[in-house]
């Protein structure tokens, strides 16, 4: 029997990274240079059908980055299962704002254990760093694990570079939740809400899992 | 990355991935082309724009929309500059009637003065002489001039004013953006301002349109750009409980969904609609803004609410949070569409009392569940006449100054006194004028009050046959 499932998925990340760039690649497979900047906030569908048994609809919602609109990010949270985190390789700032952007998230969405949704963070626009961020990457592998990312990947909007895949890797860590919480109801485990020391040990395994892409 | 040197001279500096600093138009045709699903009608040799110069997108216009005939353009023409030209009259005594003309909709051709005199801005920059000068002298806020940079491009970008990267469009935006920042330094800039100022800048010179900014954010839309955001989402609270009255229909399914108004109101009520509908409406939807204030936003969007979620049949088909939110985002172009929609918002028994009324109510609930304001707006101004009654300018301040003047031949000697229709209808007669607005030698001819947009709105707007039915001259006489 086939089983449906709906995700709510944010994109979020500082203002020009490329958010709706990466929606719109990934969604309708198209890229333009003639995007408006995003106000309040926009949303698109996605139909992945997984595997034979498993069909995923995926509400991507565009939040608009600019800090000013933080106020109203409680309510564009509510109930997402999962994020992308964006930042822009040819801006240093967007990076520093990556964890502003994380803990934004943890503190006002949490799973229904209490625990943080799962996020990949996407180090966008590629194309346009000449030598890319190869030298970064044992650095970015080792700050996905302390700041509790599921893993982390290059990508490009413009050249259809990874946003497959880094959705890809998001939706496996939302199923392994599901399943995880269908298959397991022990009353005995507490969830507390945000961080715990149990997420960053679970984020530590998961990573193993994440860099198979 | 493409950097700004800020002041007087805009430079444009090279951004090494791209391929120049100025994308052209047949440039941006090429690299766009059949990669962007919103462009359709482009023409593959050559761009053609709509007549408000859009070049694609979806608020191109369609052309359904009836033009109105020259000879009942060129009466509004002559009834707007009469009344332009005693404002504070007509303001005073017949605001009934700007009120209804507004209505009907101003002639392109004064719309930018208009907008200018209905908003204040007018008034604003004449009692700030040199001030815009000043603060697009000084650098700005690295802060301010980084964001506004990033959204320069990204502001009607089928527009072909605002296409090219590092056009004249591009450079005026940057320039009134930053003046803002520098202007109100604790307000700095917000997202949303841009579209509000792109379309100021579609109208007029770059110092008017931060003057028209400055009037929408600090009087019409107070608190709206503000860091929290907070008046943008009392608003919501208060569109809502609006709602309830109008469509409760609607107003039921948007509660049992638990769809906060700010998912689906704050483009609309930021950007005043300037980018949700399609141009001709915005154009009507301002004209009355800007007479009437914030009233008129708030109706377009219980109109809109209304229509596309106010009946249970409608609802059938939106059985969701998202499938109602999608259902907002793509309003069907009826409910949008000119003439159907400005009856609809001029029809709505929705007051300014109403809106000050819940306006209190949300208040004291926010206070309740959210605590005090964190941001202390000045009071809301519901349009024109309210913003004329709170800074009373002066004949002066409303005085139009030529920004072309013709120099009159000595030999029209006839000043006023002699029958002009039969002239200038001779005139015509032989051979057609270059420019279908009275003719350039006739001594009461308005040529101070047009500025080169307007007149260009004019030769664009009017088609040369039509001029025969120009304004008669008795009129002209009373009206200049």
């Amino acid at each position: 029997m086939q089983k449906e499932h709906l995700f709510k998925v944010l994109v979020i990340g500082d203002l020009g990274v490329g958010k709706t760039s990466i929606i719109k690649r990934y969604v309708h497979q198209i890229f333009s240079q003639h995007y408006r900047a995003t106000i309040g906030v926009d949303f698109a569908l996605k139909v992945l059908h997984w595997d034979s048994q498993t069909v995923v609809r995926l509400q991507l919602w565009d939040i608009a980055g600019q800090e000013r609109y933080g106020n109203m990010t409680r309510v564009y949270y509510r109930e997402a299962v999962g994020a992308l985190i964006v930042f822009d390789v040819t801006r240093a700032s967007t990076f520093d704002a990556v964890l502003k952007w994380k803990d934004d998230l943890d503190l006002k969405v949490t799973l229904s254990n209490g625990k943080p949704v799962p996020a990949v963070l996407l180090a966008n626009k590629s194309d346009q760093s000449r030598e890319g961020l190869r030298s970064q990457i044992p650095k970015l592998d080792t700050f996905c694990k302390e700041n509790g990312f599921v893993g982390w990947f290059e990508t490009s909007a413009k050249d259809n570079t990874n946003i497959e895949a880094a959705a890809k890797c998001l939706v496996e860590h939302i199923l392994a939740y599901e399943e995880n919480i269908t298959n397991n109801t022990d009353p005995d485990v507490v969830a507390l809400p945000g961080y715990n020391n149990n997420t960053k040990e679970r984020v530590r395994t998961r990573c193993v899992t994440c860099s198979k892409f | 990355m493409a950097k700004l040197q800020a002041g007087n001279g805009v430079q444009w500096k090279d951004n090494k991935s791209q391929r120049g600093t100025v994308e052209n138009l047949a440039e941006y045709e090429s690299s766009s082309l059949g990669s962007d699903s919103e462009l359709n009608g482009f023409g593959n040799t050559e761009i053609q724009t709509d007549k408000y110069g859009f070049i694609g997108g979806a608020q191109q216009s369609t052309g359904e929309n009836e033009d109105i005939p020259p000879d009942v353009l060129r009466q509004r023409e002559a009834k707007w500059l009469d009344m332009l030209n005693s404002w504070d009259k007509w303001m005073a005594k017949k605001h009934k009637k700007v009120k209804l003309r507004c209505q009907k909709g101003i002639p392109p051709s004064l719309r930018s003065r208009a907008w200018l005199y209905l908003s204040g801005g007018k008034v604003k920059k004449e009692q700030n002489l040199g001030k815009f000068q000043e603060l697009d002298r000084q650098p700005g806020d690295p802060k301010w001039l980084d964001v506004i940079e990033k959204d320069l491009h990204r502001q009607f970008p089928f527009h072909e004013m605002f296409a090219a990267r590092g056009g004249y469009g591009q450079q005026d935006l940057f320039q009134v953006l930053k003046a803002y920042t520098v202007y109100r330094p604790e307000e700095g800039y917000c997202q949303a301002q841009a579209p509000i100022a792109a379309v100021l800048l579609m109208h007029m010179p770059a110092e008017d349109a931060f003057w028209g900014l400055v009037q929408i954010c600090e009087k019409y839309l107070p608190g709206y750009y503000s860091a929290g955001l907070e008046a943008i989402q009392l608003d919501g609270e208060i569109l809502f409980a609006l709602l309830k009255r109008v469509s409760p229909v609607a107003h039921r399914h948007l509660k049992k969904h638990k769809i906060d108004p700010i998912l689906y109101m704050t483009e609309w009520f930021m950007c005043a609609f300037s980018r949700t509908l399609p141009w001709a409406s915005v154009l009507r939807v301002w004209d009355m803004f800007f007479c009437e204030g914030v009233k008129i936003i708030f109706r377009v969007g219980l109109v809109l609410l209304k229509c596309m979620l106010g009946s249970q049949e409608k609802l059938k088909v939106c059985q969701g949070q998202y499938e109602t939110m999608e259902l907002l985002r793509s309003i069907e172009p009826r409910y949008m569409q000119e003439a159907f929609l400005v009856q609809e918002i001029t029809e709505l028994a929705i007051s300014e009392r109403d809106i000050e009324k819940e306006h209190l109510s949300q208040l004291r609930r926010w206070k309740e569940t959210r605590g005090e304001l964190h941001c202390k707006s000045p009071p809301r101004m519901h349009g024109a006449k309210a913003i004329m009654a709170a800074e009373p300018p002066s004949r002066q301040d409303l005085k139009q100054h030529p920004t072309i003047i013709v120099e009159v031949p000595p030999t029209t000697e006839s000043k006023g006194k002699k029958p002009k229709k039969t002239k200038t209808e001779k005139k015509k007669d032989t051979s057609p004028p270059l420019n279908p607005y009275p003719l350039p030698n006739d001594p009461t001819l308005p040529s101070d009050n047009l500025s080169p947009s307007e007149s260009e709105h004019l030769q664009k707007d009017t088609p040369l046959q039509g001029s025969n039915q120009s304004l008669s001259s008795a009129e002209q006489d009373t009206y200049l």
